[in-house]
């Protein structure tokens, strides 16, 4: 184990973390924590780099997860929000190269980071009305005869 | 003088892809930036859920025609950690020498059109022809330029002979000539320094500040490359420095790139010479199990980042892609404030922008269509799939 490593470990000591092999660490968290654990590694660790965001509907819930990368180390924050009520906190004032990140969330998944500065479209059309393609129930939306 | 918003894109004379960025102009100067993109989304990530690994395989390598390999890399090494599986030395090693040969004829390739950026065609010529020495070595082992079609789930499909590693050498010895001349050129040639020097700053705070990645951070004195931080192929032994510069402007984004290239040569070198012997495929299982990974790699433009999550079954539960020109974008609202309208081009082409995103709104003029009518996403798409079907292809 590194020294970074080492060091992760030990202040996320708190928290159920799972290291998965050599410099991949997750950590889960309830969405209600997600800002008080993010501001620790940002903080704590001076975490300065967020990979990107990726989520995903297990049928159940929205998953997210946070990438950050420190000293080559990928650090997975794990957390989850309804289907219905598919809202979290952004993340954008503690790691301002979020915002396109969570706009993309927002565009395939309907995830909506509560406090984004500037909430558009990112990669589906502006006058998009075909739901959230990522979402497991997605249907494409069905060719009308004209 | 009151404030323009000047609207460059999606389709305008100065860009290569589809993008659109709206500009507020304080006289020439740029104010603000507001970009917007997904003109040309393709849906990946969507379609790899109902297409097997096999599949995929092929569909990821095209996410980008530049970079394919490090896409293809990081899903391969994304199936191999759920599986479980190592593959053999020698296919690290023939990954690494893709890996590296993409860089340099992406590099050859980008120092081309910051030179056109710029109105210095004349380079533009002259890396290009220097491109093709990369793109035959490629087509000589993998017997394809641009979608080598290298990986398979447990190694490479082609391997690397006696012949091979020769004209290879040769065509490093031929290059790195070139790269001198290059390296020359960047750091005296005038027109360059009066384009290039002081233009479009990304100070170190903000590089980090929005997380951007590749050769723009390195261009603003920040150390951080995934091939040495965490190394994956064979990059834990092979040699290579780390190239950064700090003068945080387009120069030093010209600098970096240029004294890449000598540092994947003299990868390439290394892994020509000491290129292991062995099998270049393990067998896999069939069944890839439940799980998930992330991988990523020091693409040319910088990280791409992939995470799997698998099910049990023969197609992905969800793969997530991060490429580095979506990484880079938060950090050109940056370099552009207080630019020259002028610098706008060479500023954004910089960062090295691949733009891969959908077209909705076209013009067309044949077909059922009246000429020249705007027509929605909704029904180009029904257009499509009819054309399709009335030529017997089934969507």
């Amino acid at each position: 184990m590194t020294t970074t490593e080492e060091l992760i470990l030990q202040v996320l000591r708190e928290l159920p973390v799972q290291m998965k092999r050599d410099r991949r660490i997750f950590i889960s968290v309830p969405k209600d924590d997600l800002l008080k654990t993010i501001n620790i590694l940002s903080s704590e660790l001076n975490v300065q780099h967020l990979s990107t965001i990726t989520a995903r509907d297990t049928g159940s819930e929205i998953e997210i997860l946070y990438h950050f990368l420190l000293k080559g180390v990928v650090i997975t924050v794990r957390t989850a929000c309804s289907r219905d009520d598919p809202t979290v906190d952004t993340i954008v004032n503690i790691f301002p190269g979020a915002v396109l990140y969570e706009r993309e969330l927002n565009d395939i998944l309907g995830v909506v980071p509560k406090g984004h500065p500037d909430l558009k479209r990112l990669v589906l059309p502006d006058d998009w009305v075909g739901g959230y393609p990522l979402r497991k129930d997605w249907k494409p939306p069905q060719e009308s005869e004209e | 003088m009151s404030r323009v918003k000047l609207p460059i894109g999606p389709q305008h004379p100065a860009l290569k892809e589809p993008e659109n960025f709206t500009i507020t102009l304080d006289g020439e100067r740029v104010v603000d930036v507001d970009i917007r993109i997904g003109y040309t989304h393709r849906g990946i990530e969507k379609l790899m859920e109902s297409r097997t690994y096999t599949q995929n395989l092929y569909l990821v390598e095209r996410i980008c025609g530049i970079c394919s390999y490090a896409h293809v890399v990081n899903f391969t090494q994304n199936v191999e950690e759920v599986l479980g599986i190592q593959i053999s030395k020698r296919a690290e090693y023939i990954r690494t020498l893709f890996l590296e040969l993409e860089r340099l004829h992406s590099h050859f390739l980008w120092l081309g059109v910051a030179g056109h950026e710029i109105g210095f065609d004349t380079l533009f010529m002259y890396t290009w022809q220097d491109r093709e020495i990369v793109q035959d070595l490629l087509e000589m082992i993998s017997g394809n330029r641009v979608n080598y079609a290298m990986n398979t789930i447990g190694g490479v499909r082609r391997d690397v002979s006696e012949e091979h590693r020769k004209k290879v050498l040769e065509g490093m010895d031929y290059l790195e000539k070139r790269a001198r001349y290059y390296k020359e050129v960047a750091i005296n040639e005038k027109t360059i320094l009066a384009r290039a020097e002081n233009v479009g700053i990304l100070k170190p705070k903000d590089a980090l500040k929005y997380s951007a990645v590749g050769p723009t951070v390195r261009a603003s004195g920040i150390t951080v490359d995934i091939r040495r931080d965490d190394p994956y192929a064979s990059y834990t032994e092979t040699p290579f420095d780390v190239i950064t510069t700090d003068t945080c402007d387009v120069l030093g984004r010209v600098v970096v790139r240029v004294l890449e290239i000598f540092e994947s040569i003299k990868i390439i070198r290394y892994l020509i010479e000491h290129l292991p012997a062995g099998e270049i495929v393990v067998k896999v299982p069939r069944k890839i199990p439940e799980g998930e990974s992330i991988s990523h790699t020091e693409a040319p433009r910088g990280e791409d980042f992939h995470y799997l999550r698998s099910n049990g079954t023969e197609k992905p539960e969800r793969y997530k892609v991060r490429t580095p020109t979506l990484a880079n974008l938060p950090a050109i609202g940056e370099m552009l404030k207080g630019t020259y309208l002028a610098d706008v081009p060479i500023v954004v082409a910089a960062i090295d922008p691949c733009m891969g995103c959908m077209d909705r709104i076209l013009l067309l003029k044949h077909g059922k269509e009246k000429p020249g009518e705007i027509i929605d996403g909704d029904r180009l798409r029904s257009y499509g799939i009819k054309w399709y079907a009335e030529r017997g292809w089934k969507a």
